[in-house]
């Protein structure tokens, strides 16, 4: 599997952040570019709606970048910047009173129409997003994109471990099914 | 399509779908200047962070004129950056603040510097990264700890612009972390002299800068002054000191013998007033909930004061109760013991000393590889209390870390051969290596024809502890079994009156029967025409715990 802590090992983003620190917009831009997926990814599947996850992604790089002088390296600097991402989209969703209840049509379609999505991304990300309850979803994007381990996500959001690895493997199995499913039928 | 498929699409997807916004985000991000350090509400006051800046050390400036510059033989070192608490380091920085050497100047600098790969990176980034190391490893946590910061160059327009950079910096850095240590700074020129002066004692360019100052005062060998904190360096040039302290350590002692107590359980801070009236030392000592607090004549080591209370600090400085402390070292290596690795072998190794409902624990922290290992070990007896083993990149790795593992081939024939299977008559056999409650376990999931087959085995001696089979058929073959359970059947009919169907009208109805938290629940689901109904029903009672109404 290719998994974040293969190819992007937590120090190389550490690195990245100290230099963010010291005011090198280049190491933030490479910062960006590693990490932006798994804050929209997060974002997104908190605030359910696409201008709202690309606002909280714009937030919380921006207060990366403010932060950063006072992040302490302590070799998990994804987590840090997802709780960042993670109180973002939870003040979001306070600052608007409904959101959960737009039908996924409705709030997925940005996300959907992205120029780089291939048909089969589509597929992918309809799956994920339509058919998986949030914290399913939350749980698979987390594992898949950010390549949190399931500990990790469980602290995240503030979930026991067992819940997030029964969660985990209900959410895998429903988008298998789904995803075989749309194969077959489509 | 397994997991790995799975999970490489979704992140795939993710990633195309996410929106280039760097350009807006660079245009909303401000230019640090120096060092511009937000501060946010919750930051403690800043009031402690006493800052005592050149003028104060008023410092020589030796030989600044011909000949005698500092490293030379590097033409390219504009500046010399030291950074000295007790560990000294050695910065030697290039015209664009590009570190070009990282030198340890004493043991403990070495085991703060580790392996960090600071050659090269910007000087921001190893002062940070050296900062955040000196926390780490407990130098800037008391009011008595102090950091000096030095500049040596001969541009002294650059040094001055450096020194204030930096000094924020590291004042930024010990604010966020609530540190209380003061932070001293100096700009500085140097000659030969003063440089082998240096070298031969092990100090930074920094701290001899200051000692020779101190000299000028009064009849002193550079070697006394060098075994002192800078901090007493710093309070002496202060006060232009013409005699030798005392010390921490008399100092310490002084109030020990006078308390009557020993080393077992003790802990204690000794803070230098040397620029008070009269200079003194602070010494406060704890032990079973009991603070004593001296203070000592720097010079002559009279007892000025002393005093004795209970201890009313929190819970997390709170001393043993009566009771000896193993030691960070000693925890450490009972760790590394368990995990069957030498101290050279582990990275990020990092050590917490804490207090848990009264009880002395030392939490371990350190990686082998992609391996994280954590150990909570009991401060007073070494007792290894909790474990846990992960590797990175998700637990289905399997590794065998100790010699009492059965290992996952092991733990998939066991459960083959409880099933009745052999390997080839089963479909999507994974296996997990897992830490349950610190023992070891391996989950043996597998298929055969459309039944779920999960184990869960002992990972050290092959033991069944849990099984469980379910058909995915179509229609639920799984029995209730206990009698506070609702049953399969019930579960349904609560899902589809909420829902407001009757079984007849909808497709796909199912249900498993499933722990989650400990709490037996069922899954539900079915589909009424376009729409995926999904409910989570509480075996117990029949509580609906959540429900989830998709639309296809």
């Amino acid at each position: 599997m290719q998994m974040f802590s293969e190819t992007q090992p937590s120090s190389q983003l550490e690195a990245l952040l100290l230099q963010t620190a010291a005011g090198d917009r280049e190491a933030f831009a490479s910062l960006y570019d590693r990490t932006s997926p798994s804050v929209y990814g997060l974002a997104l599947s908190y605030v359910r709606s696409g201008p709202d996850a690309e606002d909280v992604t714009q937030d919380t790089f921006v207060k990366v970048w403010d932060n950063a002088p006072a992040y302490r390296p302590q070799g998990k600097p994804l987590a840090w910047i997802l709780t960042i991402a993670k109180n973002l989209a939870l003040m979001c969703l306070r600052s608007r009173e409904k959101s959960t209840q737009l039908p996924p049509e409705d709030w997925a379609s940005l996300a959907m129409d992205a120029p780089a999505v291939t048909p089969e991304d589509r597929q992918v990300l309809k799956a994920a997003l339509y058919a998986l309850p949030q914290q399913e979803q939350q749980i698979l994007l987390l594992h898949a994109v950010s390549g949190l381990k399931h500990r990790e996500i469980a602290a995240l959001l503030e979930l026991p471990l067992p819940t997030v690895l029964s969660k985990y493997h209900r959410g895998l199995k429903k988008l298998k099914t789904k995803l075989e499913g749309d194969a077959v039928y489509e | 399509m397994n997991e790995q498929d799975l999970m490489q699409k979704l992140e795939t997807a993710v990633t195309h779908a996410t929106p280039n916004q760097l350009d807006g985000i660079l245009s909303r991000c401000q230019e640090r200047k120096g060092t511009v350090i937000p501060m946010t509400n919750n930051q403690p006051k800043k009031h402690w962070l006493r800052y005592a800046v050149a003028a104060c050390l008023s410092l020589v400036l030796i030989g600044a004129a011909a000949g005698g510059f500092l490293l030379h033989q590097a033409r390219t070192v504009t500046s010399v950056v030291s950074l000295d608490v007790n560990p000294s380091i050695q910065l030697q920085v290039n015209s664009s603040e590009k570190v070009l050497q990282v030198q340890a100047l004493n043991e403990e600098a070495r085991e703060v510097l580790a392996d960090m790969p600071l050659e090269g990176t910007h000087l921001n980034v190893a002062v940070n990264a050296i900062v955040g190391s000196l926390l780490q490893h407990g130098y800037l946590d008391s009011i008595s700890s102090a950091i000096l910061i030095s500049v040596e160059d001969q541009d002294q327009q650059r040094a001055a612009k450096l020194q204030q950079e930096l000094t924020d910096q590291v004042g930024a850095a010990l604010l966020n972390q609530q540190s209380q240590a003061s932070i001293l700074s100096q700009t500085l020129t140097s000659d030969q002299a003063l440089q082998d002066q240096a070298a031969q004692n092990n100090v930074s360019l920094g701290k001899a800068a200051l000692i020779q100052t101190i000299r000028q005062n009064g009849d002193f060998t550079f070697d006394q002054l060098a075994a002192l904190s800078v901090e007493e360096l710093s309070q002496m040039a202060k006060s232009q000191a013409s005699q030798m302290p005392i010390g921490r350590d008399k100092a310490l002692e002084i109030a020990k013998t006078h308390a009557g107590l020993t080393d077992a359980g003790l802990t204690w801070e000794v803070d230098p007033e040397l620029d008070e009236v009269p200079p003194h030392y602070e010494v406060e000592l704890h032990l079973g909930g009991q603070e004593y607090e001296y203070k000592i004549q720097a010079y002559t080591g009279e007892i000025l004061s002393n005093d004795s209370r209970q201890d009313d600090d929190d819970d997390s400085a709170a001393p043993p109760t009566g009771t000896t402390d193993i030691g960070t070292e000693k925890a450490k290596s009972i760790a590394l013991e368990a995990a069957g690795v030498t101290a050279s072998q582990v990275q990020n190794l990092r050590v917490e000393r804490d207090y848990d409902d009264g009880r002395l624990e030392y939490e371990i922290e350190f990686y082998v590889g992609s391996t994280e290992y954590d150990y909570v070990i009991s401060g007073v007896d070494g007792t290894i209390l909790q474990q846990d083993v992960e590797q990175e990149g998700g637990s289905h790795t399997t590794q065998p870390s100790t010699g009492s593992d059965i290992g996952a081939e092991k733990a998939k024939s066991i459960a083959l051969a409880h099933a009745g299977f052999t390997a080839s008559q089963v479909q999507n056999l994974k296996v997990e290596k897992d830490y349950d409650d610190g023992q070891l376990e391996y989950e043996v999931e597998f298929y055969a024809g459309t039944t779920e087959y999960d184990y869960t085995i002992s990972g050290t001696d092959g033991t069944i502890l849990k099984q469980d089979k379910e058909e995915h058929g179509g229609s639920q073959t799984t029995q209730p079994s206990a009698g506070s359970d609702i049953g399969a059947e019930k579960a349904q009919s609560i899902a589809l009156s909420d829902a407001g169907f009757t079984a007849s009208q909808v497709q796909n109805l199912k249900a498993e029967r499933e722990y989650d938290d400990g709490r037996l629940e069922y899954q539900v689901e079915f589909r009424v025409n376009g729409t995926e109904y999904e409910y989570t029903i509480s075996a117990t009672d029949g509580a609906i715990l959540e429900k989830d109404i998709d639309q296809d």
